[in-house]
């Protein structure tokens, strides 16, 4: 197609916490300054600068791109925000890789930015008024009513229970143990934790579900020409993919995400990949939710629908199993400031791929990892492969 | 709806109301708490250095948006300053008269690259002019409470 090779070359991140002292533009401006050092780049080598972040009610601020694009390192450069909602940070490196990718620029920093915690008195709020105004408002809707209803349809389809759902939820809390940034990591909880937890909308209760949180990601792209002169272990990005399912989410099949699945295989067609349970070594998938992991896994084609559960109750998700998920520990361990947390993904790949992961690394020298993000009206898939 | 139809007044049309329930709690930041703490406790507006650029920046930040370096070389700059320009505001937020007209004006501060938009005080709208020499009259120090209008106005120097 007549595109350039496109690598991640560096990546920085705040830690994630639930409220954060800094300012949205200082926050970013963490991340996106670690991401230059780790590359030993300054601003001014920088091209172009790429902005994910979510709803503009979270911050508080409207046309928040706009409000953070100097601690995002904008000042006097092209810049440009985008936005799917919470498959964002994975559309945003996305949105880089095509600056980069068409020759327009050599050098892309993308940051992501979140602080949620501005929002009172809960980013549920916020949420309220994606809903239908006139069909679904006035029922006082919120987020964990799709999600319950989207989860005891998955539970119903399969026949899958509770137990075998909130095993996802202790992996990735586990796993975010070892995550120097996280802001739920728990070397000790155990399934009965969760299941004991606040039913919050049955089936969904408090520990199935990740955090609000304030936070900030950055990671920096580059053509295959600068790539191999800054580092010597450009980590490429092989597949892009997206896609999008119908608005309303009553005529959706809630139980399995074929807008991921469409993601998915744009990206692997343009990786090369025919049998992804072959050739991806490491998977992070969106996890707001602990059932949404089990949902992309099967969208991304990693296993049988209904079969992801079954995988993870055999110890194949852990990491050290033989499909790694979400060893950074994931959304609901490491934390979910939105475009934040999809951005998190990339550069967990980035950095296992390069094998400085340290005690998340997974074993084995891994060379290709997907991640994935989901989200906008609950109907957004946006699929990254990375590989080495 | 045909023209022909068409609504004058927007409390005869049939409508759905409706709103955004949620409020904001903003932290300063960084940056911004050590400024506002300043002019709270000291009446005293500080900004950040960037040896770099030799840029001053006022309010005071946590970084330079040129360079990116972490800025930790804070100092005092004056609370005097030059009217960098201005505008008489006649309508408040609700679309009332104003009356008497109040004067916006962005004013650059002595010894900084930057300032402050903020009001101008004790001076008549049509005798401000850009240029015109002011300085910063804070609340009493009983009455601040780390705000941007702990300082009430800025007013014509007095020589």
């Amino acid at each position: 197609m007549g595109m350039r090779k496109v690598a991640v070359v560096g990546a920085g991140m705040t830690k994630f916490v639930r409220r954060a002292l800094e300012t949205g533009k200082e926050l970013a401006f963490e991340a996106a300054k670690m991401a230059l050092d780790s590359c030993e780049l300054t601003l001014q080598q920088v091209d172009c600068v790429v902005h994910g972040t979510a709803p503009d009610a979270f911050d508080g601020v409207h046309m928040k791109g706009e409000y953070l694009a100097d601690g995002s390192g904008a000042w006097r450069k092209p810049y440009t925000r985008c936005y799917v909602g919470g498959g964002t940070g994975v559309f945003a490196p996305i949105h880089g890789w095509y600056h980069v990718a068409s020759g327009l620029f050599d050098i892309c920093l993308v940051v992501c930015e979140e602080k949620m915690s501005s929002c009172q008195p809960h980013p549920q709020g916020a949420f309220l008024t994606i809903f239908d105004h006139t069909t679904e408002r006035p029922l006082g809707p919120n987020l964990l009513w799709i999600f319950a209803l989207e989860m005891n349809r998955y539970m119903h389809t399969y026949g899958l229970s509770k137990r075998d759902i909130a095993l996802v939820s202790v992996k990735n809390k586990r796993n975010a143990a070892d995550h120097p940034c996280s802001l739920l990591g728990d070397r000790e909880i155990t399934v009965e934790d969760v299941l004991n937890s606040e039913v919050l909308a049955w089936p969904v209760q408090r520990l199935d579900v990740s955090p609000v949180t304030d936070g900030a990601v950055a990671v920096v792209l580059a053509a295959e020409h600068v790539a191999r002169r800054i580092t010597d272990k450009p980590v490429w990005i092989e597949g892009v993919g997206w896609n999008l399912d119908t608005t309303y989410w009553t005529n959706r099949d809630l139980c399995y995400p074929r807008y991921v699945e469409n993601a998915a295989r744009m990206a692997y067609e343009m990786a090369g990949i025919s049998e992804p349970r072959k050739q991806i070594h490491i998977a992070e998938p969106y996890d707001p939710f602990d059932y949404k992991e089990l949902h992309h896994l099967e969208g991304l084609l990693l296993f049988d629908r209904g079969k992801a559960p079954e995988a993870t109750a055999l110890g194949i998700t852990q990491r050290d199993g033989d499909l790694p998920v979400c060893p950074s520990g994931g959304l609901l361990g490491v934390g979910n400031p939105i475009a934040a947390a999809g951005l998190m993904k990339v550069a967990e790949l980035f950095w296992q791929l390069r094998g400085e992961a340290g005690a998340r690394q997974v074993p084995g020298q891994p060379r290709r990892g997907v991640a994935q993000a989901w989200g906008d009206l609950m109907q957004v898939g946006t699929v990254i492969v990375m590989g080495v | 709806m045909a023209i022909l139809e068409k609504v004058d007044k927007l409390h005869q049309a049939i409508a759905w109301q409706g709103d955004i329930p949620i409020t904001n709690r903003y932290t300063a930041g960084v940056a911004g708490e050590r400024f506002l703490r300043e002019i709270k406790d000291h009446a005293r507006i500080l900004g950040t250095r960037c040896p770099d650029c030799d840029l001053v920046y006022v309010p005071a930040a946590l970084f330079c948006e040129r360079c990116f370096a972490q800025l930790d070389e804070w100092l005092e700059v004056s609370s005097q300053g030059r009217v960098f320009t201005f505008t008489v505001l006649f309508r408040d937020l609700e679309d009332r008269p104003l009356d008497p007209p109040a004067v916006l004006a962005y004013v650059k501060l002595n010894g900084s690259n930057g300032g402050l938009v903020h009001y101008l005080g004790e001076v008549e709208p049509d005798q401000v002019f850009i240029g015109l020499e002011v300085e910063a009259v804070f609340k009493e120090a009983s009455e601040r409470e780390g705000s941007i209008l702990d300082i009430r106005y800025f007013r014509p120097l007095k020589r």
